[in-house]
């Protein structure tokens, strides 16, 4: 296991997915990380999806805090206040999403952290930041993907062209609030390489920010006179295609992946018209070459076009489901999962991240913490 | 410029998306970013591309602002002596080929290092360094299609959805986290590393909860714009031409507050709507009628008339009417960028502000290629006016 951070600790007190993740994250790369939880436990303890079979395990809890410990404390109270501080007189980050108008009766504005723990990095993530003038602005993810662009700019492909008249449709799951986790996991990583020189400061995150950062090509596209919306942004051809089990996705960008293609489909007559081999051509034909591709695809399985594609160069992924990524051979030939216990659901695989350190996958401490399983740190509040 | 990661250089050989967003990320907090390309192969990105059946702008402006450029032939093994040079006097390697293209070109981490032992080498492709697929081909659409997010994104009864460069940078923002926390492992122990960043693992990243319910034998599927508990929770329609209202009410005190701000008071004692699974279980009534008023508003007052009653609510933003905001401009998200040309236009900075380096940002357009040879060839590497013409006469330095 390559703990990258070992020796790190950090306090998440986050009641919102973006703060938890960040704090996943740092864990992940080995940071000790404690979950400060209020009485009633975390939130996020009571945020769908839940684990089937078993009586309210959150899963997206689960995920967000696989690896932490937690530590019963109330902000809101002087005794709580006092183990938070406890907490913070040894830690390094703080990652906090309080909203902006409670944090100065819990001791957690700026100013106060700043004058209290000079040397700690002090991690604000909010939906629209802690500044601006929309700082005070409630945001879900819903609202903060359409806050940001991509909300705005999906579907596209075949989806739109199913159906061209219906509102746009969300991301899965929790997409621009993660974005603010790893915006957070950034910038408290960024702070503390400053901190020798800089000492501590605060790193004011937004998920509007951080989920605009991942769009930015609609605002270049828009610097440069293009302005981009969904029905345009469909690929010509290829994009989601239907197979006998399943879709595909196909995507040349290269002429050697074209090449590839018109190999891949048996070299058709209507493929080898000469004014193909032209990409702008490509382009404007791209409907009837659709036509011929989905009529192609529509009696393959999907595996035997991915794996004679991909062995000609042509870009081809199945679309899977999340119980074929569990299952995937790739992954788990690189180790994507873990087994840990899930407390109330028993031992259960937990995708791990996405990093490789040094040849070898990183590893989850734990699985998700029972609420104020932290021994430790009760005891240096104690003290 | 002052960004926290002032001193720290990077030999940035990546290509397309992920991995220049990631050193994008990096330049904008101070790392010195040295791009790598060349005449014959310039960054397929810098060229216009006709993706969307058009010969338009490409994408590359953006993600290359900041960065410093060279040419650098890695077909001549004299260029790859050269690509050496640079990496010895960088902290960190970047790098986004097809895993294989390095090493076959001499450029791997085991080489690298040993000639700079603490070298941080960055590994991006779509599949990882290692597994049974690392040699497949891959775009963002395909991540996304592979890790699992585009399978359950769409609406419930039509097919998956593909992702687009929120995907690559993804990737690229994940991997600049990696980045620092190998950086931090070197300052504590003095050791480098190896990263490698499996774009299609960072697509599942996200949906880390869904595949723990399939772990644990459910099997999640695509719900379109439904919450598993909000309601109401949507895309309701706003007045005008496709335009659109988000909307996400998480307690029964918001739910009061809502019905009293579109002037149905009553229907907070409607027995139908009492309580979040009884809004979510009858949510096919609801949104008709939450949809009735909105249809009647401008997005951007209905946001804003929702929000002061304590509502989760925004208007379905355009590009344009991002690029017009004054909160994101505030916090300069979006800022001029002067392009060498002499043109501007609107970009993204980097998502976070810090109290005490507040110069972090794109400080640069887009660079020429090669533009800055006279800092890296001659004041980094010391080399000669004449040293650096012969290799350009040998097509090296081209």
């Amino acid at each position: 296991m390559a703990a990258l951070i070992a020796g790190l600790r950090v306090i998440v007190n986050a009641s919102g997915v973006a703060g938890a993740y960040a704090g996943r994250l740092l864990s992940t790369l080995g940071a000790d990380t404690i979950l400060v939880e209020p009485p009633a436990g975390s939130p996020l303890r009571r945020e769908p999806p839940f684990l089937p079979d078993c009586e309210g395990v959150s899963a997206l809890f689960a995920y967000l805090t696989a690896g932490a410990r937690s530590l019963i404390a109330d902000p809101g109270t002087a005794e709580g206040r006092a183990a938070l501080a406890a907490l913070l007189r040894e830690a390094d980050i703080l990652v906090d999403d309080t909203p902006i108008e409670d944090r100065a009766e819990r001791g957690l504005d700026e100013a106060a952290i700043a004058r209290h723990f000079p040397d700690l990095i002090h991690v604000s993530v909010r939906p629209f930041g802690a500044s601006g003038p929309k700082a005070g602005w409630k945001g879900e993810e819903i609202t903060l993907q359409h806050a940001s662009g991509e909300g705005n700019l999906l579907p596209n492909g075949l989806s739109i062209e199913l159906f061209p008249n219906r509102p746009p449709v969300k991301i899965y799951g929790h997409f621009a609030e993660m974005q603010g986790g790893i915006a957070a996991a950034l910038g408290a990583l960024s702070a503390l390489w400053a901190r020798p020189e800089q000492g501590g400061q605060c790193v004011d995150v937004s998920i509007q920010d951080a989920a605009l950062a991942v769009g930015a090509f609609a605002i270049q596209r828009l610097g440069d006179g293009s302005i981009e919306h969904r029905v345009e942004r469909s690929f010509r051809y290829g994009g989601v295609i239907r197979c006998l089990d399943g879709y595909v996705e196909l995507l040349t960008l290269e002429q050697r992946q074209w090449d590839g293609l018109v190999k891949l489909l048996g070299e058709p007559d209507w493929a080898r018209d000469p004014a193909l081999a032209d990409a702008l051509e490509r382009s404007r034909q791209g409907p009837v070459i659709n036509r011929h591709i989905r009529e192609w695809a529509s009696t393959r399985h999907v595996a035997d076009i991915v794996r004679d594609g991909q062995a000609l160069f042509v870009p081809l992924a199945k679309y899977y489901a999340p119980g074929e990524v569990l299952h995937d051979p790739h992954e788990a030939a690189r180790g994507l999962f873990q087994r840990v216990e899930v407390p109330g659901a028993g031992m259960l695989a937990m995708l791990v991240s996405p990093f490789h350190i040094d040849g070898a996958p990183l590893a989850l401490r734990s699985g998700p913490p029972a609420p104020g399983n932290n021994a430790r740190a009760r005891a240096a509040v104690e003290a | 410029m002052g960004g926290p990661l002032e001193g720290i250089r990077i030999a940035d050989f990546t290509v397309h998306n992920a991995g220049p967003f990631c050193t994008h990320m990096l330049s904008q907090l101070g790392a010195e970013v040295i791009k790598v390309e060349s005449v014959m192969r310039p960054d397929a990105f810098r060229k216009p591309h006709p993706v969307y059946g058009r010969m338009g702008p490409a994408t590359f402006d953006q993600v290359a602002s900041t960065k410093l450029s060279i040419r650098l032939n890695l077909k001549k093994k004299e260029g790859v002596a050269l690509a050496k040079r640079l990496v010895a006097i960088s902290e960190i390697a970047a790098e986004s080929f097809r895993p294989g293209v390095m090493a076959r070109l001499g450029l791997s981490y085991d080489v690298l290092s040993t000639l700079k032992p603490d070298l941080i080498m960055l590994c991006i492709s779509s599949s990882g360094q290692t597994g049974p697929d690392s040699g497949f081909a891959g775009y963002a659409p395909l991540f996304g299609a592979w890790g699992g997010l585009s399978g359950l994104t769409g609406y419930a009864d039509g097919p998956p959805v593909e992702m687009r460069h929120v995907m690559d940078h993804t990737v690229g923002l994940n991997a600049a986290v990696a980045v620092m926390a190998a950086l931090q492992r070197r300052r504590m122990t003095g050791q480098g590393g190896l990263i490698d960043v499996a774009a299609r693992e960072v697509a599942s990243s996200l949906l880390g909860e869904a595949l723990l319910l399939a772990a644990a034998g459910a099997e999640p599927t695509r719900a379109g714009n439904d919450h598993p508990r909000m309601a109401p929770h949507g895309i309701y329609p706003a007045a005008g031409e496709d335009c659109w209202l988000a909307i996400a009410v998480r307690t029964d005190a918001e739910w009061r507050a809502l019905a009293t701000a579109i002037g149905e008071p009553g229907l907070a004692e409607d027995s139908r709507f009492a309580g979040a699974e009884a809004r979510h279980a009858n949510r096919a009534a609801l949104d008709p009628i939450v949809g009735a008023w909105t249809a009647t508003l401008p997005a951007q007052e209905a946001a804003e008339r929702l929000q002061a009653a304590g509502i989760a609510a925004h208007a379905s933003w355009t590009t344009a009417e991002i690029a017009a905001d004054p909160h994101l401009w505030e916090r300069r998200m979006i800022v001029t960028v002067a392009e060498p040309d002499g043109k501007e236009r609107a970009a993204v900075g980097v998502p976070m502000r810090l109290s005490k380096c507040e110069q972090i940002g794109i400080h640069r357009g887009t660079p020429k290629l090669g533009e800055h040879e006279d800092y890296v060839y001659g004041e980094l590497l010391g080399m000669s006016r004449a040293e650096r013409r012969s290799l350009e006469a040998d097509e090296i330095i081209y």
